[in-house]
Parts: C-alpha cells; structure tokens; sequence
C-alpha cells in the first residue's frame, strides 16, 4: 500500500487585520477506506497550442449493456492541475462534463477530487471528462497529474 | 493589494521512484499581477442531514461580493470529520434541497458533481461563480453531525 500525502499551507500577512496562515493535510485514501491510493498517472507536462478545449481527464465507459454507467463512480480521484505560463492574461478554462469550475490563471494551480460522476444524458463521451481550454493558441504549458483509485483505459484500435 | 500565497505538496511513494508535487501560487486579479484583496474568511458549517444544499450561492450571503463574471476566485473547502467512511459530496449548480442528488447533466446547464471530500480530505479550486448556475452544493452523507470548513478569495 502506498502512502500519499497532499498539503496545503495558505498565509497572508496583510489580507486582513492579523496574519492569516491555513494549513491542510491528509493521506490520500481508496474511498471510504484508510487504504491508501495505488495508482498514478504520473507528473505530465503539456504545451498546448490551439484554444480548443481538450480531455485532459476523460471517463471511460464500458462497452455493452451498461454502456451508460461509469466504473469508476464513486471511486477516488485526485486532480491536480497548474497552469504554468508566466504571461498573466493567459488563462485556461477548466470544465467537468461541460460544466465550468472556473479559470486557472497563470501560475494557479487546483487541486481537488473527481468522481466521474455518470450524467443523466445518454452521451458516451462526456461523462465526467475533466476539460482543459487555453486562452490563447500562441503555446501554453501545464502540468497535471491524477492519483487514483482505477480508470478504464481506451482499447487498442 | 493584498499577497496571498498557497503552497501545494504532495508526496507519496506510489511509484518505484517516487512522486512530488511541488507548488505555489500567488492568487492574483484576473489577467493581472495585482493581489486579490478580499476573503469570505474561514467559515465553519454544521450539517445534521442528507439534503443537498447550497454550501455557496453565487451572488449572495457571505459570497454576495464575489465576482459573477469569470474573474479570480479561489475556493477551498475542507470535511473536517475523523470518520472515514464519512464524506461530503460537493458539486456545482442547483441543489436539490432533498436527500436527492440534482440529476446530474452534461450540457452543463444545472449541476454537476465534482467529486467527495472524506475526512480530513480538502479541495482548492478556482470558483466561476456565475449567477445561477454557479452556486457550490454540498450534500453529506450522513445524518448524524458532520462539519465542512471553507473560505474563498476573491477580486
């Protein structure tokens, strides 16, 4: 069993009248568990250069009857994303099923569970799929990395 | 202007070599280098039921001041429970109201689940707090008390 450990330290000195500081930490465990997460799809970094918006976490159904339904619902994902560009008006629009979560400006990073919910359309591509769009097409670069619990992965072609 | 900074870790040993993350933010303006200067502070909230309710409604009460239009929001969110079979479902849109989740769509017009928040666990994201359709829901998934923390920054 492995053992992942995500932190978050917030401070400000002059955001309000005392210094603020808040800090978070836990294990990253299999849902519902204290078992801890055994799967990684490793630190990646993409340079995109075009403002379409791409999967850059899609969900997977299977194939045949349950066609509809997402394995991995309800299962534990971790998302973390950074847009690292150094120009402060690039900014990347970040969706979950087409639903905007909000803009990642540079040098932001998010971090946050997915549960690749299963909506209630009859689609076979959008399920829960994490989206990415760039502000601009002049070349941007992210990171991104997911910890999880299990996906499907695309069968050859 | 204000400077706020969040630092991110992570480490684990869930690969033969390893993996860290590293990183930090400065939370700034939308498209400037300029600091954002306003919180809603670290607000502490009690739940004693199942009912999908919204945690933050876009535009009103203590988010009444964040920006509706796309600018710079930073959201965190912590459960702060022990229990780990105890989790907090977060999503954004309409809630229900009810014990039942809003069906969730992927036109991306109504609602949306993220993801669960187990104890301890916590989230920061950057919040389009649209009217609307932009509120932050949250449903426990126990009745018996259950204890959420959030904050959000903004322009």
């Amino acid at each position: 069993m492995a053992t992942t450990t995500a932190s978050l330290t917030i401070t400000s000195s002059d955001l309000v009248g005392d210094a603020l500081s808040l800090s978070a930490s836990n294990t990253l465990h299999k849902a519902g568990t204290t078992t801890g997460l055994e799967q990684a799809t490793g630190l990646t970094k993409t340079y995109l250069t075009a403002v379409t918006p791409i999967d850059l976490f899609g969900t997977i159904l299977p194939s045949g009857s349950t066609g509809n339904v997402s394995t991995y619902e309800g299962k534990s994902h971790w998302i973390y994303i950074s847009n690292k560009s150094e120009d402060e008006t690039e900014y990347a629009t970040i969706t979950i099923g087409d639903k905007v979560i909000g803009r990642l400006y540079a040098g932001d990073f998010m971090w946050m569970p997915w549960d690749q919910a299963t909506d209630a359309l009859d689609g076979t591509t959008k399920h829960a799929d994490i989206e990415l769009a760039p502000s601009v097409a002049t070349g941007m670069w992210f990171e991104h990395c997911m910890i999880h619990e299990g996906m499907k992965l695309p069968t050859s072609v | 202007m204000a400077t706020i900074n969040a630092t991110l870790s992570v480490t684990s040993d869930i690969t033969s070599s390893g993996l860290s993350i590293n990183d930090k933010m400065t939370m700034t303006k939308a498209g400037t280098t300029t600091g954002l200067e306003k919180t809603t502070g670290l607000a502490r909230r009690f739940f004693t039921s199942t009912n999908q309710v919204d945690l933050l409604t876009a535009a009103s009460g203590i988010a009444a001041d964040v920006p509706t239009d796309k600018l710079s929001s930073k959201l965190y969110i912590k459960n702060v429970g022990s229990d780990s079979a105890q989790y907090f479902t977060i999503g954004k849109g309409n809630s229900s109201g009810s014990a039942t989740e809003t069906a969730i769509s992927s036109d991306g017009t109504a609602y949306y689940r993220i993801g669960r928040l187990y104890a301890g666990e916590w989230m920061i994201i950057p919040w389009d707090a649209v009217a609307t359709t932009g509120d932050i829901t949250i449903q426990p998934s126990v009745a018996t008390e259950m204890v959420v923390e959030y904050m959000v920054f903004f322009e």
